[in-house]
C-alpha cells in the first residue's frame, strides 16, 4: 500500500514538472521521459519503452498518451490516471488562466489587432506541424505522397469524411504491404 | 462570463455541457496523428459554428505558445469560451477520456499483434491521411487570409523557419509576431 502511494507520487513528480516544460512539442519531452522511465526509475526497459512509444503514436489523441502507458505499466489503472492528470493538468490550468484574461479584453481594438496579427502565424505553425510529423514518420516517400494526395482530396472535396480517408489510407498501405510492394 | 457578453465581436452563445462533452469526446477519438486542431476546426468552426475563424486562429496560436499539448490547450480555451470553467473542464475531460481508454486497450492487444508487419503499414497509412488533414486545415486558413500580401508572407516565413529550417518555434514566433501585429495595425487604418 505504502509502496503504491510512493509509486504514484513518483509518477506525479516526474510528469507534473514536464507538463510546464513541454513548450513547442514533444521532441525534448520525449528524451526526458525516456531518461526518467528507463534510467532513473527503471519503470520500463529500453525495449518496452520503444513499444509503448509505438502504441502511443498509433492511438488517437490530442498529444502524447505515452505518460498514460508508462503509468499503466508501473501501477495499473491508478498509475495511468495519475500520470495522465500529472501531464495535462498543470499546463491546462495555465492556459485556462490565459484564456480568461484574453476573453476579458475581447472587443477592444488591440485585442482585434493582436488576433489578426497572430492568425497568419497560426496557419504557418499548423503547416509546419504537418511537416514535422512527416519528418519523423518511418514510412518514407510513400507516406509523403499519400499525405499530399489526401491534402488535395480534402481541399477538392470538403464533404469527404476524414474517417473514410483514414480508412482508405490504412487499407491502401495494408494492402500494399500484403502484396509486398514495399 | 458577464464581461464577455455585449462587447464581443461575435457573440458566443453558451452551449450545454452535454453537447460540449459529446463534441469533444468525438474529437478526441478522431484525432489521429496529432490532428486535433484540424478536427476541431472542422467540427466546431465549420460544422457547428460555435466559434468563428479569428477566435479559432488566435486560440490555435496561443495553444502552441503555451506549454502542453496544443490540442488540449486549444480545447481548454474553446471550452472556456463556450461555457466558462465548466465548459473547459467538460471539454478537456471529454477530449482525453476516449484516447485514454483506447491506448490502454491497444497496449493490451499489442503484445499479441506486434509481429504482424501489416499492422505497421496500416498505421503509416492512417498517419499519412491524418497529416493530409492537418495540411488542408493550414491551407484553408491561408486562403482565408489571402486578402493582402503581408499576412501571406508571415505565413510563408513561419513555415520556412519552423517547418523547413527547424528553428526553435518560440524565438521565431517572438520575432515574427510583433511584425505581423504591426502589419495588422497598419492595414486597419
Amino acid at each position: 500500500m505504502l509502496d503504491d502511494i510512493r509509486t504514484l507520487l513518483a509518477l506525479t513528480l516526474v510528469f507534473a514538472p514536464l507538463s510546464l516544460l513541454s513548450i513547442g512539442g514533444g521532441a525534448a519531452l520525449l528524451a526526458e521521459i525516456e531518461h526518467q522511465s528507463v534510467s532513473v526509475h527503471a519503470w520500463t526497459t529500453q525495449r518496452e519503452f520503444a513499444d509503448l512509444f509505438a502504441i502511443s503514436r498509433a492511438a488517437p489523441g490530442p498529444g502524447t498518451m505515452l505518460s498514460t502507458l508508462i503509468g499503466w505499466k508501473v501501477a495499473g489503472l491508478p498509475g495511468a490516471l495519475t500520470a495522465t492528470v500529472a501531464l495535462y493538468l498543470p499546463s491546462s490550468l495555465l492556459v485556462y488562466g490565459a484564456a480568461r484574461l484574453w476573453g476579458r479584453w475581447r472587443g477592444s481594438v488591440w485585442h482585434t489587432v493582436v488576433e489578426r496579427g497572430l492568425a497568419p502565424i497560426a496557419a504557418g505553425l499548423i503547416l509546419a506541424g504537418g511537416i514535422a510529423v512527416l519528418r519523423v514518420s518511418p514510412g518514407g516517400p510513400a507516406v509523403w505522397a499519400a499525405a499530399i494526395a489526401s491534402t488535395a482530396l480534402i481541399l477538392c472535396w470538403p464533404r469527404l469524411h476524414p474517417l473514410a480517408l483514414f480508412a482508405a489510407g490504412g487499407g491502401l498501405f495494408g494492402l500494399a504491404d500484403a502484396v509486398g510492394l514495399w | 462570463m458577464a464581461e464577455l457578453e455585449g462587447t464581443a465581436v461575435t457573440p458566443i452563445a453558451r452551449k450545454g455541457l452535454t453537447a460540449i462533452f459529446a463534441a469533444f469526446f468525438r474529437l478526441g477519438l478522431m484525432s489521429f496523428g496529432g490532428g486535433t486542431a484540424g478536427w476541431l476546426y472542422r467540427e466546431i468552426v465549420e460544422r457547428r459554428h460555435w466559434i468563428d475563424d479569428s477566435a479559432f486562429l488566435s486560440g490555435a496560436a496561443l495553444a502552441r505558445l503555451f506549454p502542453g499539448s496544443s490540442g488540449v490547450n486549444l480545447t481548454i480555451q474553446v471550452g472556456q469560451a463556450l461555457r466558462g470553467a465548466h465548459g473547459a473542464v467538460a471539454a478537456g475531460l471529454a477530449l482525453l477520456s476516449g484516447p485514454f481508454a483506447v491506448v490502454i486497450l491497444l497496449a493490451t492487444a499489442y503484445a499479441r499483434a506486434r509481429q504482424i508487419s501489416a499492422l505497421h503499414a496500416i498505421l503509416d497509412g492512417v498517419a499519412a491521411a491524418a497529416i493530409g488533414l492537418t495540411f488542408a486545415t493550414g491551407l484553408k486558413l491561408v486562403q482565408f487570409r489571402l486578402t493582402s500580401v503581408g499576412p501571406l508572407a508571415v505565413t510563408l516565413v513561419t513555415v520556412l523557419c519552423v517547418g523547413v529550417l527547424r528553428w526553435p518555434m518560440i524565438p521565431v514566433v517572438l520575432c515574427v509576431a510583433p511584425i505581423s501585429i504591426g502589419l495588422a495595425l497598419v492595414s486597419k487604418k
